[in-house]
């Protein structure tokens, strides 16, 4: 059984309401002023709600939930996917939309302009990630990706004193390369088998040429990888990070790196059949986290190590998802939430400590844990988490990287994660160093964050502890979601069950 | 060689021209307008690509309108006589998405310039490239 067609929970709605509401803003501006930061509230609360609901349903009965768009079964048709994995995914990336409101919420209180500006924009990238993810169409997958695409050029140009417009301006060069390959993708696949239904691909895949299957596979990895920040098409990702406003850093780390990523695997694991798929997603992700980490080491801008910090996790995600084992993609999804939510919280206490600092050094914000006692003190719950301590819920996600390595007899690797753990615990205890133990220079008297934020921060907080202490809260959803991306013919027969 | 062959030679030829000259723009220009026009010819050539692979040799456009169907008589075999629509439905698409790639990107050179008052990348080096 199949629920498709409940008109108060199904899965249009993820795409459908941002995508109206975004249109809908500047009348209802117009009506009332706040409206803008309540409307988007209200709709964001909603989706993590249907999110959860949604993804307990799929959780308790097993069956993942497909809609078909105006009632064209696929392959004809579009269908919309949301299964353990996708859905797991898609309930991440909607509680941590609801969080960044949260934390937005007073967001340019007296710019009334740029608030409505910043308050469209992130329905749409939000719309846009959800949409990546949920969406069983490759050419469907492309439209949400120009989506995410344009209004993240859009946000990192947001402020116009910053070199923002420079920054925009790269990562829309880029990320027209991108858009480039997945065309050029689509299209190889297209004429050699007619349908551009993922789950059609998927079961026709062996009818292609394996030339033009090898071409089309590298164009479509390559372009969902710049959107996931992957080694090296990731030169984009710092400036942007760091020339976006501050909540935008937690929205391109827990969404759009995130639906990226989920793009790679889906590539990787269901539409190609390649054996050496995920050895190149191992080679990439080495890559991706050892460049990532060396260059986060000499960063002197806190946003911008945060950055790099984020590549690396990223490029650690691809290796556990690239043993094509289990407990690796078990340990692979663990990471992306705990990623999610643990860069969202570095990067929302973080956009604080930097918020008065003119230039965001990280020698700006010595002696700050005075001023702030609770911000600082979330930075260092965010800094604990990600390098891995215990009860956190980052311990979690990297004790069972460490333990698929170990099943794989991989000792080099573990070597390699306990020293990039090392490393990131430099740089990361470097600034907690300044923020704690440095003498206040007196110079920037930083603002204290505002009551929403702060709730946000906290909730984030309390979150990554719950997990860290119960991990069981999460793994049964884990544990599902790792057996239906690795099972490809289930994920085929439900598509074309309905 | 017959009328097909060198019609589909032309038209391949052509698309990728267009992705190779759009290409040749974005990498050698140094000035931003140049960078956004090569953007939109590579574009223009996977578009122009897409719809080549979508044409089949002696039909017609995949419109179900009186006359085809007078023509034809069933819709069957009209359809027999069209050229493949999917690939015009995601040029459609693919169009808008490049229109409005093109609006941000000259959007951000109005800012670039106003900020910088230059068109040249080379002057604009305050991020790391």
């Amino acid at each position: 059984m199949v629920a498709t067609n409940h008109i108060l929970v199904t899965p249009i709605y993820f795409i459908a309401l941002p995508l109206f509401f975004a249109f809908l803003l500047p009348l209802l501006g117009k009506i009332y002023k706040s409206f803008i930061r309540i409307v988007p509230g209200l709709m964001f609360a909603y989706l993590a709600w249907m999110a959860v609901v949604l993804l307990l349903y799929v959780y308790k009965t097993g069956n993942p939930v497909i809609v078909k768009i105006a009632g064209w079964a696929p392959p004809i048709g579009i269908d919309l996917v949301f299964d353990q994995f996708t859905g797991f995914i898609a309930t991440v990336i909607a509680i941590l939309g609801f969080l960044v409101w949260m934390y937005s919420y007073l967001f340019k209180k007296v710019e009334f302009d740029n608030a409505l500006k910043y308050f469209l924009l992130l329905m749409l990238i939000y719309a846009g990630s959800i949409g990546v993810v949920i969406t069983g169409d490759l050419f469907n997958q492309f439209v949400f990706l120009e989506i995410t695409g344009i209004s993240a050029y859009a946000l990192t140009a947001f402020y116009r004193g910053r070199d923002g417009a420079e920054a925009a301006f790269k990562y829309l060069l880029i990320g027209s390369f991108a858009s480039t390959f997945v065309l050029l993708g689509i299209l190889l696949i297209y004429t050699q088998l007619g349908t551009l239904n993922m789950a059609d691909i998927a079961r026709n895949i062996d009818k292609m040429d394996p030339t033009i299957k090898v071409i089309a596979f590298i164009l479509l990895f390559t372009g969902f990888g710049i959107e996931a920040e992957m080694f090296p098409l990731n030169g984009w990702a710092p400036d942007a990070y760091s020339q976006s406003p501050g909540p935008i850093g937690a929205v391109f780390a827990s969404m759009t790196s995130k639906a990226g990523l989920y793009a790679l695997i889906r590539l990787s694991f269901t539409i190609f059949d390649f054996s050496s798929a995920n050895e190149l997603l191992f080679i990439m992700g080495i890559l991706t986290l050892v460049f990532a980490e060396g260059i986060a080491l000499r960063q002197e801008k806190i946003k911008r190590m945060l950055a790099y910090s984020s590549i690396g996790q990223i490029g650690l995600i691809m290796i556990a998802f690239s043993f094509n084992t289990y407990l690796g993609v078990f340990a692979g999804i663990f990471l992306m939430l705990n990623h999610a939510l643990v860069k969202s919280l570095l990067f929302f206490s973080a956009s604080f400590l930097a918020y008065n600092s003119p230039h965001k050094y990280i020698k700006d914000i010595q002696g700050f844990a005075r001023y702030m006692p609770v911000t600082a003190l979330m930075f260092g719950i965010g800094v604990f988490a990600i390098i891995g301590f215990p009860p956190f819920s980052g311990f979690w996600s990297k004790f069972y990287l460490l333990s698929a390595m170990a099943e794989k007899n991989f000792v080099i690797l573990i070597i390699l994660v306990l020293s990039v753990s090392l490393i990131e615990l430099v740089y990361y205890f470097r600034v907690l160093h300044k923020l704690y133990f440095a003498e206040p220079t007196g110079e920037y008297q930083p603002h204290t964050p505002r009551w929403n934020a702060m709730l946000a921060m906290v909730l984030l907080a309390l979150i990554i502890i719950a997990i860290g202490v119960y991990p069981d809260l999460v793994t049964g959803f884990i544990g599902k979601a790792a057996h239906a991306i690795m099972d490809k013919t289930t994920y085929i027969n439900s598509v074309f069950s309905i | 060689m017959s009328n097909l062959q060198i019609l589909q030679i032309t038209f391949y030829g052509a698309a990728i021209l267009l992705i190779a000259i759009g290409l040749y723009a974005v990498v050698t220009k140094r000035n931003l307008i140049k960078i956004v026009l090569g953007l939109s010819i590579m574009d223009s050539g996977v578009n122009l690509l897409f719809i080549t692979v979508g044409y089949i040799s002696h039909k017609t456009a995949p419109i179900f309108s009186p006359s085809v169907m007078a023509k034809y008589k069933t819709i069957h075999a009209a359809a027999q006589a069209m050229v493949d629509p999917v690939p015009q439905a995601l040029v459609l698409t693919a169009i808008v998405i490049g229109f409005g790639v093109t609006a941000v990107a000259l959007a951000l050179v109005v800012r670039l310039y106003r900020h910088h008052n230059t068109t040249n990348i080379d002057e604009i080096r305050n991020l790391k490239w």
